[in-house]
């Protein structure tokens, strides 16, 4: 606990700022997995993910930050909120696993917990050169000329991924007719 | 590298090609496609090269199993006549799937960033998602593909998180550098996270092959996917899998063997076991086929925990004998299913659906019957050898008590594969004469004449890699 205290009273601002994001994060994280509603875990999913590009920023990702809130908290969002209100969810279910599944649930995300709480703990995170470092590695420019130069193959392979995923969702949205046997 | 651009481009004009009046021309395009990829697969043999800033890397042993995964693909297509039959299905976006479904496969047999294995697990499962469900109509296939998808997403989710981890370890998500890390990186702390990152990475492959703990969604799957897709998961997917992980553990973490050799070790026991256990009460021949698969797995991991020379044919041998046995035993289910939704009889997938059918039709209970053989691994049968080289493997380093259980385990999975024989050999049935279409039969048949002559003649393919 001591330790605890020591590490907040020599804390600079940007370590305040982590240190409440990281708690808004898992507090807004925790509302979307117990959230009896449907529309209220959405809303805390879009705070989570508001969080998650406040840490971007932290960590000198500005063009991702901003990706992120574009993508996810806009755009993905809007069609979670959309899927929601068609399937009218608004009754609630009963819980259909049995207490065992749930027991042994809990077994094993706590094992998961505890070992990575261990390992976190007792892991050698590596270091960085304060002042070798470039302030400008997240923004765009140098993003690209990572992505179109060292990662061009998987970047131009991912448009065969939303291409597969693109086909098949046409593919099982088109209205047939009969079955079929093969 | 050329097949995994060819096949890209093969699959859009796939797409293409859908617009044409006739459907006639899409099953020999689609053949041709992957027969030209196959072919184009070779033109990197014997020498090693690597593509595009460390992305991929081709050796003699990754285009070995290019060819087998393109090979498995072209028999899975050529018995996909019946797609032109329907009116209502969509075979051009069903090759076009295919197509590139292959080209995620080959990533994850020739990556050497694990960028490239994340997307080329991410392209693979995806299609795998959609062919499950293409039997829109059909409310089990529905089913198999959302349970398929959800619990494949969350692997998916695991392995990524493993993969966030080796990166924060070791600062690079290249094979080599990753091989140094870890070769240096043990000598001076244990770099816990390391192991963490790899115990998540091992957790997203071994579910995506349907290794035990993990292999609850196998059975649902294999049992609501179309047949034609069935055949096209347990044996692409398993072999591109096992090529990912083969390639991972004997290249970048042979140093720290210690660790995950005995986590492997403790998987194939509970895969064999499990499977082998659970699969003789089942009584759909096609979630026997399931659990067939999972203890194939189980053996092909026996051969992964032998790190070496003798490991990498093993598997090559291996993954060819199962794909082939496999795709004809699907192969034969399928005629024998259609036959019977075509005299109006509701589609049977249990044994009895195999029940006199040799009477009748000598030529399939014979293909049916080496299948069988080749999958319990009976000798003169590609299995058999396949067999013999896994357990050499494990011989060889001393580990005689978990050789005892893979063979007790064989054993036991000969009742299931032999129940088969029997019902379509001693068992009466009103199955009559199917007419099979001639190049559908010649497909079955080198398939059948491929397993004999591996079984008589192993070095063929074991002197190559």
């Amino acid at each position: 606990m001591n330790e605890l205290l020591a590490h907040f009273k020599q804390l600079t601002p940007t370590g305040y700022l982590f240190w409440i994001l990281a708690f808004v994060t898992v507090l807004s994280a925790i509302v979307v997995v117990t959230a009896r509603n449907p529309i209220h875990s959405v809303l805390a999913l879009i705070a989570t993910f508001f969080c998650l590009s406040g840490h971007y920023v932290l960590l000198n990702a500005q063009f991702l930050a901003a990706v992120n809130i574009i993508v996810y908290a806009g755009a993905i969002m809007v069609l979670f909120l959309f899927t929601i209100m068609f399937l009218n969810l608004r009754k609630e279910d009963e819980e259909s696993k049995t207490s065992l599944a749930k027991i042994a649930a809990v077994i094993v995300g706590g094992t998961l917990m505890v070992l990575m709480l261990g390992i976190f703990k007792a892991a050698q995170v590596g270091s960085y050169n304060a002042i070798a470092f470039d302030a400008k590695t997240g923004l765009v420019e140098n993003l690209g000329m990572v992505l179109y130069g060292d990662y061009l193959l998987p970047f131009e392979l991912a448009s065969v991924l939303f291409l597969v995923a693109m086909v098949g969702a046409v593919m099982l949205g088109k209205r047939e007719a009969g079955d079929r046997h093969f | 590298m050329l097949p995994i651009i060819l096949l890209s481009v093969f699959g859009i004009a796939l797409l293409f090609l859908g617009f044409a009046k006739s459907k006639a021309i899409l099953l020999p395009a689609t053949l041709l496609f992957i027969a030209i990829a196959f072919g184009a697969s070779f033109v990197d043999w014997g020498k090693n090269y690597m593509y595009f800033n460390d992305m991929l890397l081709s050796t003699n042993l990754s285009i070995a199993f290019t060819a087998i995964v393109l090979l498995s693909a072209f028999m899975v297509v050529s018995l996909s006549s019946s797609f032109l039959e329907d009116e209502s299905a969509q075979p051009a976006e069903y090759y076009a799937i295919m197509l590139f479904s292959l080209v995620g496969a080959i990533m994850m047999i020739s990556f050497e960033n694990l960028i490239m294995l994340f997307v080329g697990v991410e392209i693979l499962s995806v299609a795998m998602y959609v062919l499950t469900g293409s039997d829109k109509r059909n409310l089990r296939s529905n089913e198999a593909a959302l349970k398929y998808f959800l619990m494949g997403s969350f692997a998916t989710g695991i392995m990524l998180f493993g993969l966030a981890l080796l990166y924060g370890t070791s600062g690079s998500f290249v094979l080599s550098d990753l091989r140094s890390y870890v070769n240096g990186g043990v000598a001076y702390g244990s770099p816990l996270l390391l192991y963490m990152g790899l115990l998540l990475l091992l957790v997203g492959i071994l579910f995506k092959v349907s290794a035990a703990p993990f292999h609850f969604w196998t059975p649902d799957v294999y049992e609501g996917a179309p047949t034609l897709f069935t055949a096209f998961m347990s044996t692409v997917v398993k072999t591109a899998g096992f090529a990912a992980l083969l390639r991972l553990l004997s290249f970048s973490f042979t140093g720290i063997y210690s660790f995950w050799g005995v986590i492997l070790m403790a998987v194939t026991v509970i895969t064999l076991v499990v499977s082998n256990f659970t699969a003789v009460y089942q009584s759909s021949f096609k979630r026997m086929m399931a659990y067939s698969s999972i203890s194939h797995a189980g053996y092909l991991l026996i051969a992964l925990t032998a790190v070496g020379q003798q490991s990498k044919q093993a598997l090559v041998f291996y993954s060819l004998a199962y794909s082939v046995a496999t795709i004809a035993a699907f192969g034969v289910l399928l005629v024998v299913s259609r036959h019977q939704s075509g005299e109006g009889k509701p589609t049977d997938e249990s044994y009895d659906a195999f029940n006199g059918l040799a009477r009748q039709n000598p030529l399939l209970g014979f293909i049916m019957t080496v299948a069988m053989l080749s999958l319990a691994g009976i000798p003169l049968t590609a299995g058999f050898w396949g067999k013999f080289m896994v357990f050499t493997t494990a011989a060889n380093r001393g580990i005689f008590w978990l050789l005892v259980v893979a063979v007790l385990m064989s054993a036991v999975s000969i009742y299931y594969y032999f129940r088969v024989i029997i019902a379509m050999y001693l068992r009466d049935g009103q199955t009559t004469a199917i007419r099979v279409a001639p190049f559908y039969r010649y497909v079955l048949i080198a398939a059948t004449i491929l397993t004999i002559v591996l079984g008589i003649l192993p070095n063929l393919v074991r002197s190559l890699v």
